[in-house]
This record gives C-alpha cells, sequence and structure tokens, in this order.
C-alpha cells in the first residue's frame, strides 16, 4: 500500500514539476510547435532527473514508466496550453493541473498493468 | 574480454545496491517463485553485486559470473550468505570458458538488456546447456504499447552510457539464438517479463 500511494505522490510530483519548468520556460504567443518541443525536452529532463531519485524508493520500472509518459506527454501538453495562454493562468492552477495530470497517467499505466499482467505463452498448456 | 563493458559495469558496481530496495520488494517475490523452478547444475549469468541470491531456493550450487570484476567483489559477501554453494567467476557470457552440456538450469536477470551482443550470448547459454535443461529469465524488454515503446527507445542512448538498453527485444533474440519458449509472463506491464525456455 505504501508504494502504491508512493507512486501516485511521485506522479503528482513529477506532473507538477513539469508544468512548472514549462511555465518557466514558455511564454505566451510563442510559437505552438516550439513551446511543444520544447516542454517536451524539458520534460524528458525533469522526468530523468526526478526519476532517478525517486526510483530506489519506489522501484525503476514503476517510477520511471509513468514519469516518461508524464514529462514527455505532459510537457508537450503544458507547452500548448501555455504558449496559448488556454488557462491555468496563475501558477497554482498549472501546478495543480500539472500534479492531476501525473495523477490520472500513473492511474491509466497502473489500469493498462492489470490488463497485461500474467501469462502470455504457455507451451505446457 | 569486452572491456568497454567490464568498465562501465565497474563503474556501476558503485551505486548499483544504492537502487535495489524498491525493486527487491516490488519485483523480489516474482524473481523467488522463478527460482523456485531452478534444477540440478544451475548458471547464474551477469549475478551483478549478488542481490538476487537471496531469492534462490537453498540447497543448490550455482556457478554466478559476471564480466566485471568490481560487481563480483560486491558479490562475494551476499554469496558467503547464501544457504548452498556459490562460486563467483569473471567471465564474458559471449566467450564462456565452460564446457558444452554443463548446466541443467541456466538464470538470467535484466542481462540481456546490457550484453553489447545478446544473440551471440545466447547462443553461448545454448551450448553450455544440457538438452533437456532450461533457461529461467527475468528481463526488462521493448514495450509493445506504441508511446511507451518510442520513449524507450528515446532513452536508449542515455541510458546505454550508464547502464542496460530499455529498448531490446528480448523474447525474439531468445528466439533467434535457437531456443523454443516454454512459458511468458509479463510481470509490469509488457516491460518486465520472465522468460522460459529449452533447447
Amino acid at each position: 500500500m505504501l508504494f502504491v500511494i508512493g507512486d501516485y505522490a511521485a506522479g503528482a510530483l513529477m506532473g507538477a514539476l513539469t508544468a512548472l519548468a514549462v511555465r518557466a520556460l514558455v511564454w505566451p504567443g510563442m510559437d505552438m510547435v516550439i513551446a511543444m518541443l520544447l516542454g517536451m525536452g524539458v520534460g524528458m529532463l525533469v522526468h530523468v532527473v526526478v526519476g532517478l531519485v525517486l526510483a530506489p524508493l519506489l522501484g525503476m520500472f514503476e517510477t520511471m514508466t509513468p514519469a516518461m509518459v508524464i514529462g514527455m506527454y505532459g510537457g508537450m501538453l503544458f507547452g500548448m496550453r501555455d504558449s496559448m495562454s488556454a488557462g491555468s493562468a496563475a501558477l497554482p492552477a498549472a501546478l495543480g493541473v500539472g500534479a492531476l495530470f501525473g495523477l490520472l497517467v500513473v492511474l491509466a499505466v497502473k489500469v493498462y498493468d492489470r490488463v497485461l499482467r500474467g501469462v502470455v505463452v504457455d507451451a505446457e498448456d | 574480454m569486452d572491456l568497454t563493458t567490464q568498465r562501465k559495469w565497474d563503474a556501476a558496481s558503485r551505486s548499483f545496491d544504492l537502487l535495489s530496495f524498491a525493486d527487491d520488494h516490488r519485483l523480489g517475490p516474482h524473481k523467488r517463485r522463478l527460482f523456485t523452478k531452478i534444477r540440478g547444475a544451475t548458471l547464474m549469468v551477469a549475478a551483478g553485486t549478488g542481490n538476487d541470491f537471496k531469492f534462490f531456493p537453498p540447497g543448490h550450487r550455482i556457478l554466478a559470473i559476471d564480466i566485471s570484476p568490481g560487481m563480483l567483489e560486491r558479490a562475494a559477501s551476499k554469496a558467503a550468505r547464501y544457504e548452498g554453494e556459490i562460486e563467483l567467476r569473471q567471465m564474458d557470457v559471449c566467450a564462456l570458458d565452460l564446457p558444452e552440456e554443463s548446466f541443467d538450469t541456466i538464470v538470467t536477470v535484466c542481462t540481456f538488456c546490457s550484453v553489447p551482443k545478446p544473440i551471440a550470448g545466447l547462443r553461448e547459454l545454448r551450448r553450455v546447456l544440457r538438452r533437456d535443461g532450461q533457461l529461467l529469465m527475468f528481463e526488462h524488454v521493448r514495450s509493445n504499447i506504441g508511446p511507451l515503446g518510442i520513449f524507450l527507445d528515446l532513452m536508449t542512448p542515455l541510458a546505454r552510457r550508464f547502464g542496460p538498453d530499455l529498448n531490446r527485444e528480448t523474447v525474439k533474440n531468445v528466439q533467434r539464438a535457437g531456443f523454443r519458449i516454454r512459458r511468458e509472463e509479463n510481470v509490469y506491464l509488457d516491460v518486465v517479463k520472465i522468460i522460459e525456455a529449452v533447447r
């Protein structure tokens, strides 16, 4: 149970930090393509740094896998939003959305894991 | 001996055990379950710092090899604690200094994400495995989930500098080396797998 709580906390943290980093770099009116690529890049950086810090506590795969999705996809989406000024004008709101995004990604990965887990091939059947 | 790979893992050996706490708890039960299938003369490839020795059932005789002397140095104390016999030897899996058909069981844990020539290494394993022997693998592989697979491809050049590749097609490599897959199980998404194979 502690690991599960930790997974969600890590996802929220990753999402919030990605949103923060993107907000620091992307300004309203920035070319959206540039903003999305920049967001993706900075999201990947956040995921590597934060992921490596958290992986010893939560597990390499369970940390880095959702972190990759949060950093890359989240970074792109936050970049798109911030370049268009399309919501969450205040920083706390942006961080909140980032954290929510992270939580949802962790949930989605866990659901997907449940679906995929188990025997794929058993020649002895 | 592949000195580049050896040096990489010598360097990694200093911090290797720092990363193992959570993985031991979350993945350890799956490894323990897999290792209950060990029988007869057993070879463990890429023993690392010996972190997985604690998941072996007691009473077995195991030859544990690794390309890195740094890893083996750290594995020695864990081998001594095992309730059985673990012999440690430095060896390159792609050039095993072992006779043909000498083992009933070969075990690998997150090994073939790191061997530079995985099919060559697996062919060597097949050579030293007895005809009725088994290959038991606990590996992480490239995901077939589209975006995740792409992420793993993108991250591999960085990961490879300090550790493993993240996008190996290990199940296919096992088959390309001449093994038949007896059992394949997803442990975490389709990234962490148990692979059991026979000659």
